[in-house]
This record gives C-alpha cells, sequence and structure tokens, in this order.
C-alpha cells in the first residue's frame, strides 16, 4: 500500500496496482447509514467494499473498474471524502430538521396526488401491514388520546 | 452575603437567522425570508444582542421579526405558509415532446434531435391524446403545456390535434388551460402561424444574440438560422398589435443559452434584444444535458465568468431601463419576487421542494414520463433514473407518487441539504436533482461543488447589493421586475 | 478470491440473494461459510481476472441489496 500525495497516511492509502484506495473513518463522526450513503453513489464506476477496522472505525476501499493513476486515485479519494462529509451532516440536519422537512413534504405529495379515486380504493390492499406513522396522523382522535369510543348502536350500555 | 440578581437586557437579542457576507456589509434573513442588509458593525451589535432598544436599528430589526423578545412566530408561519403555497397543487407545467425531428443543429442542444427523415419519433396522435387525458388529471386549476421538440412545427398536426383535443376536454373541467410552443420560427408559414393565433398558441423562440453569434451556434443548412428566426418575431408582435393586443404585455418570448463565445458579448445580445421588442431577457448558463456535453470543452466555462457576465449585463440593462427601454432580466425578477414580495412564482427550478414530478413533467414522443426535461435529456442520454411512467400504462397518482419523485423531493429540500440549511438565500431558492445527478453523481449532490449553486447565490449576491446601494430610481427598476401583469388572452375557453 | 462480509455492515439475506443472481454464471464456483463476525463466500472460476471481477461485482450486488434493505440489521 503507498500513501497518497496531501492525503492523511493510515487513513487513506492506495494499492496503485490494483486501482484500489482504501479509506478508513471514525464511525462515531460518519455513521454507517452515512457510509452506505456515500458509497453508493460510486457503485457506478467503483467496485466497493465496506468492512469493519475494529470496534470505533469503518474501512472503506473503492477499486476503479476502468484504468486509475496515483492522480485519479486522489481524486477519488477525495470526492469520496466530501460525499462522506455530505452524507453525514446531511443525516444530522435531517434528524434536526425532520419535522419540517416532512410536513412540506406531506403537503407537497397530498397536493400533487389529490384524493384517490374509487378504483384505486378498491384496488387497495387494507389487509397490508400498515405505513410507518410517526407523526399518528392515521391515528383516530379517541386511539391516541385514549379517549372511550362511544359504544355501537344496539349494543349495551349508553344512554337510553 | 448574596450578590444581587442580574437582569438580562434581552430586548436587543437576535431571533433566529441566517447570514452571508458581502464585503463591508452583512446580508440576513430570517427563516421565513424577512431580510435586511446590514453594515458590519451594526451586525456585530446584532450578534452579541446589543442593538440600542430605543434606536433606528431596532425598529427596522423588529419591522423584520428578527428580535426575539418581539418574534412573532405566527406572523412567521403564515409568510412561510405563503412562500410554499405552491405545494398544495400538482403539476402546472407539462411538457409534451412532439418530435425529436429538427432541421437544426445546436452547440448546446438538449433536445437530442434527430434529423428530418426520424419519422419514428413523432410523437402519434394516440399517444398525444392519451398524454393529454393523463395531463388534465393534475391536481392544479392551471394547466399550462408545452409544446418541445426537436422542432415542433415538424410535427403540427400532433400539436393541432392536442390543441383541440385538451380544449374540448377541459370543458368539462375548468382548467385555466394554456399552451405555448417553443420554435426555432425557421418552418412557419401563413398559414401555421394564424392557426396559431386564432387558436392563441404563446410563441417562445431562441436569440441566441446578433446574427454571427445566433448563427455560428445554431446551424441551419444552407441559411441562416437568424434571418429565418427574427422576421417572424417582428410578424407574430405585429399580429398581436392589429388584433389589438397590449405589446407590452403580448409578444413573442425569446431564450437565450449562454456560451463561451456569449460571456465577451453581453452588450450585443442585450442590443439584440432590445431590437426585436424582447421584454425579457433570460440569461440563462449551459447545462449540462444532451449535445452540451459532447462539445462542452467548446461551450462551457467557469461559473465566475458567468457572474461577471451577468452582473455587466443586468447593468446595461437597468441602465437601458433608466433610459426608458422596458426589458428585464428574468433571474432577477424571479429572485426579486421572492425577495421584495414573499411571493412565489413557482418557477420549477428555483424553489423548495423543486418541482420535478410534482410541479411539472415531460412527456416524450414515445410516451415514457419525465420527472422534468432535464429528465427526459437525462433518458435520451442512456440514463434512464428519471424515466417515471409510460402514458399507455400508468395512473396519475402513480407517476406523481413514483418513489424517484418523492426521493426528489426530499433532495431538493433545502431545508435538509447541506450548506442550504445555514445560506440565507434558502428562503428563495432552489436546487435541482437531476443537475446535481448529473454533475455531482448524487440527486443530494454537494452544494459547494455545484455549478447551479455558484449561479444562484452569484445572483442573489449582485441582487442584494443592489437593494443596499442602489438609488431610488434602480431600486424602482427592480421593484417593477416583481410586477407579474396575467395575459389572460391565452387561457382557453376565456370569457366562458 | 476470498470475500469476507463483516455480518454488522451487510445483511446476510443480501448475501444469499447476491449468490443466488450469481449461482447461474459459468465455470464459477462459490462457498458460503461464516466465520465470527463475517459471512466468508469464496469465489473461484477459470481465470484470476475473471475471479477477481465476479467477486467484485458480487460485492457491489450485495452491498447495493444491504442498502435497499435498510442495512445489516434494519
Amino acid at each position: 500500500m503507498s500513501e497518497l500525495l496531501g492525503m492523511p497516511p493510515g487513513r487513506v492509502d492506495a494499492d496503485i496496482g490494483e486501482g484500489a484506495v482504501t479509506i478508513t473513518v471514525d464511525a462515531s463522526v460518519y455513521p454507517l447509514p452515512s457510509v452506505y450513503a456515500a458509497a453508493f453513489t460510486f457503485i457506478a464506476r467503483c467496485w466497493v467494499f465496506l468492512d469493519r477496522d475494529g470496534a470505533d472505525r469503518l474501512r472503506i476501499v473503492l477499486t476503479a473498474k476502468t484504468p486509475i493513476d496515483a492522480d485519479g486515485l486522489r481524486a477519488l479519494a477525495g470526492e469520496m471524502s466530501n460525499e462522506l462529509l455530505a452524507s453525514a451532516w446531511r443525516r444530522e440536519i435531517t434528524r434536526l430538521n425532520r419535522g419540517l422537512i416532512e410536513s412540506v413534504t406531506m403537503a407537497a405529495f397530498g397536493g400533487a396526488m389529490g384524493p384517490p379515486s374509487l378504483d384505486e380504493l378498491e384496488a387497495f390492499d387494507f389487509a397490508d401491514e400498515p405505513f410507518d406513522d410517526p407523526l399518528g396522523i392515521a391515528q383516530s382522535w379517541e386511539d391516541k388520546y385514549k379517549k372511550p369510543k362511544p359504544p355501537a348502536e344496539g349494543s349495551e350500555g349508553g344512554t337510553p | 452575603m448574596t450578590a444581587p440578581l442580574q437582569v438580562l437586557d434581552t430586548r436587543g437579542y437576535p431571533a433566529f437567522f441566517r447570514f452571508r457576507e458581502l464585503g463591508e456589509r452583512v446580508v440576513v434573513t430570517s427563516i421565513e425570508g424577512e431580510w435586511i442588509v446590514l453594515a458590519n458593525d451594526e451586525f456585530r451589535a446584532f450578534v452579541h444582542g446589543e442593538v440600542d432598544p430605543t434606536s433606528e436599528l431596532h425598529r427596522r430589526l423588529t419591522e423584520r421579526n428578527l428580535v426575539r423578545t418581539s418574534f412573532d412566530a405566527r406572523r412567521a408561519a403564515e409568510v412561510y405558509r405563503r412562500r410554499k403555497r405552491f405545494v398544495h397543487y400538482g403539476p402546472n407545467l407539462l411538457i409534451m415532446v412532439v418530435t425529436l425531428r429538427c432541421n437544426e443543429t445546436c452547440v448546446y442542444c438538449h433536445a437530442s434531435r434527430a434529423d428530418l427523415d426520424a419519422v419514428h419519433t413523432d410523437m402519434t396522435i394516440e399517444t398525444a391524446e392519451r398524454t393529454v387525458d393523463l395531463i388534465l388529471r393534475t391536481t392544479s386549476p392551471h394547466v399550462t403545456i408545452e409544446f418541445q421538440g426537436g422542432e415542433p412545427l415538424v410535427n403540427f398536426p400532433v400539436v393541432q390535434r392536442v390543441v383541440e383535443y385538451a380544449t374540448e376536454k377541459n370543458r368539462g373541467l375548468g382548467k385555466q388551460l394554456e399552451f405555448t410552443m417553443v420554435s426555432n420560427l425557421s418552418l412557419m408559414d401563413e398559414t401555421k402561424l394564424a392557426w396559431l393565433l386564432a387558436n392563441r398558441v404563446q410563441i417562445c423562440t431562441s436569440i441566441d444574440g446578433p446574427k454571427g453569434l445566433h448563427d455560428k451556434q445554431r446551424k441551419l443548412p444552407m441559411l441562416s438560422a437568424h434571418d429565418a428566426a427574427t422576421p417572424w418575431i417582428a410578424r407574430i408582435n405585429a399580429a398581436y398589435r392589429d388584433a389589438g393586443l397590449d405589446t407590452t404585455l403580448y409578444h413573442v418570448e425569446a431564450l437565450l443559452t449562454t456560451t463561451k463565445e456569449t460571456l465577451v458579448r453581453w452588450r450585443e445580445v442585450v442590443d439584440e434584444y432590445v431590437a426585436h421588442g424582447c421584454r425579457a431577457l433570460f440569461l440563462r448558463p449551459v447545462d449540462p444535458f444532451g449535445f452540451a456535453e459532447k462539445t462542452r470543452r467548446i461551450v462551457e466555462y467557469p461559473r465566475e465568468d458567468y457572474l461577471a457576465y451577468y452582473r455587466r449585463a443586468v447593468d446595461y440593462i437597468i441602465e437601458l431601463n433608466r433610459n426608458g427601454v422596458e426589458i428585464l432580466e428574468r433571474y432577477a425578477a424571479i429572485f426579486l419576487t421572492k425577495i421584495l414580495t414573499g411571493d412565489d412564482p413557482n418557477f420549477l427550478d428555483i424553489r423548495s421542494p423543486g418541482g420535478a414530478g410534482i410541479g411539472q413533467l415531460a412527456y416524450n414522443y414515445d410516451g415514457i414520463i419525465y420527472s422534468s426535461d432535464e429528465g427526459r435529456m437525462l433518458g435520451a442520454m442512456g440514463d434512464p433514473t428519471f424515466a417515471i411512467g409510460d402514458v399507455r400504462t400508468s395512473a396519475y397518482r402513480d407517476v406523481v407518487g413514483h418513489p424517484t419523485i418523492r426521493a426528489m423531493a426530499i433532495a431538493s429540500n433545502l431545508e435538509g441539504q447541506p450548506d442550504c440549511v445555514d445560506c440565507p438565500y434558502v428562503p428563495y431558492c432552489g436546487t435541482q436533482p437531476e443537475h446535481n445527478h448529473k454533475t455531482l453523481g448524487t440527486m443530494m449532490g454537494r452544494m459547494r461543488e455545484s455549478s447551479m449553486c455558484a449561479v444562484h447565490k452569484g445572483i442573489q449576491d449582485y441582487l442584494f447589493e443592489k437593494l443596499a446601494t442602489a438609488d431610488a430610481e434602480t431600486l424602482e427598476i427592480l421593484r417593477r421586475w416583481t410586477t407579474i401583469r396575467p395575459r389572460e388572452h391565452f387561457l382557453q375557453n376565456a370569457g366562458e | 478470491m476470498t470475500l469476507r462480509f463483516h455480518r454488522t455492515v451487510y445483511a446476510g439475506t443480501a448475501i444469499d440473494a447476491a449468490l443466488q443472481r450469481f449461482a447461474h454464471l459459468a465455470n464459477t464456483t462459490f462457498e458460503r461459510r461464516e466465520e465470527g463476525d463475517y459471512f466468508v463466500v469464496e469465489v473461484t472460476s477459470t481465470t484470476d481476472a475473471r475471479t477477481k471481477k465476479i467477486a467484485r461485482e458480487l460485492g457491489n450486488f450485495a452491498l447495493g441489496l444491504t442498502i435497499e434493505n435498510g442495512g445489516a440489521n434494519p
């Protein structure tokens, strides 16, 4: 393995003969979901391999699918570094701004899609697993606030 | 012995804000898009919460909802809601690529043109009707069908059928329906023009500058593309005048694509537009789709060069306005409308979330549906990422609710985007997932490396500098550029 | 060529699905086993170059399926 100009040795190493660069990151700074997101963007032009390096680090190996020299590997490593940072930071921003992003997105799709037609309702599989509903939108008011539902018509109990 | 409790005077504390330094000044915006430009010492006092509550500066900050103790959350929410009201409606711009055949070859063409004998790239009547059926399912009360190509005049019978069919179907729906056509005008004749005028189809064309520049970039075999187009601009504008229409409002719209050659000829380009009676000039930079990729080295340029050109050109346009020539620059008008009026003109590439799929759709000649024209261009280049349906088989809700469109809506929401989230221009700005995908490898992109971000940021820097330093006359000119005058003549069924 | 997929990074189901997709390749064998924290796949084909390429493509496929799956342990 060789060092690449300007890249921290031990964190970024290259196998120029194989056309591969290895980047090792701190998993507390770059959580695995962020590494997935960054790595996936390289799948078209690289073979991408992920591994653990001890308990606290993740190793990313990018092997170029086409011939590449040291400068090319350096650029690849630099691009991956930038994408890792963007992915990690985006994850954090999304966590903090989730409410705002969700409400705008839901309004956008509610507005664009409009209500389902009768044919679409008929085709919908209500026996399917319920969708993820973190804001409890699909819950009835009674379920959400634990008030008792009024008794059904004809059943015992309730006011005569 | 206890010390007396010190009471903090929080009357000068700032509410949530974002900022950007512009030389000796700082642009500050609130979460809902209120703004102020401060001198450096004013900004320092603002940040430290040391603005004198009795001062003029405090009054200005309070007026703009930037002071914490007087922050009006309800007002902020109302302003924010108003800016985002476009999200409640579905696609309003529907592009129909009626053919890929074209008689011109343009260096930056992002239409993946085909030769005139490639009749298999004509949209059929059946595909066109199915497309219209799907288009009119939109939840938007306003629909603009835009004919593109290739050159739409090559497949004029389908253009005619679409106008006829859509107008008829819309009678039962009551949408505000308009048609526009983007044409190089070289195949126009009096018969076609009479029909287009009678059926109130708006006409847009491309003018790249004076004849030499235009013809160098837009090749028409044996002829001058400039000479083939410009007489028709005059002819159409005269027809509007003869019909009693206000030509300050009704005239041929022209589009510009800025190439490397254009950068040094900004004055000639503006003069050319003025000479043809154009009231708007859109200084669009070249994009990375289509033929432009192959000829990138010839037409492309660093965005710093583009921004220098932009500043010179718009300064000149403002100067012309001072001399009574009414012409605006479209980018500036879009951003100024958002900045000065709190409204959003719903330009689909400059909004958050972006318009791909939920504000616009592109229907290709073969019936394949794309998120946008840019998505269609990537499809023509072999990348089907943004293909989201087929008019023969897809239901409307499946198209606009497609997983790709959902991903794009999230990717183009600037409140989730690194860099944007700290940028003061976030209330006014937008990104394009297709552009990010093409240039940066992901729909999300990385704004620090994005040429589109560089353009948007640079233009807004220029505008805020003007807003902070320009004289009253210039400010009034810029304010006039935000005036939206509806063009009701082009509404189908108008008056019914 | 030996591929070692860490079980907290790659989903076992994704590796199995990838192996199923690649099973049809002529003159190529895949041997799967588990060693501690790793799913191990031995890839053997006709030449070193072919083996390497198939192994790397398998790795990409397994990674893609893992990400689609929501991770190794969604």
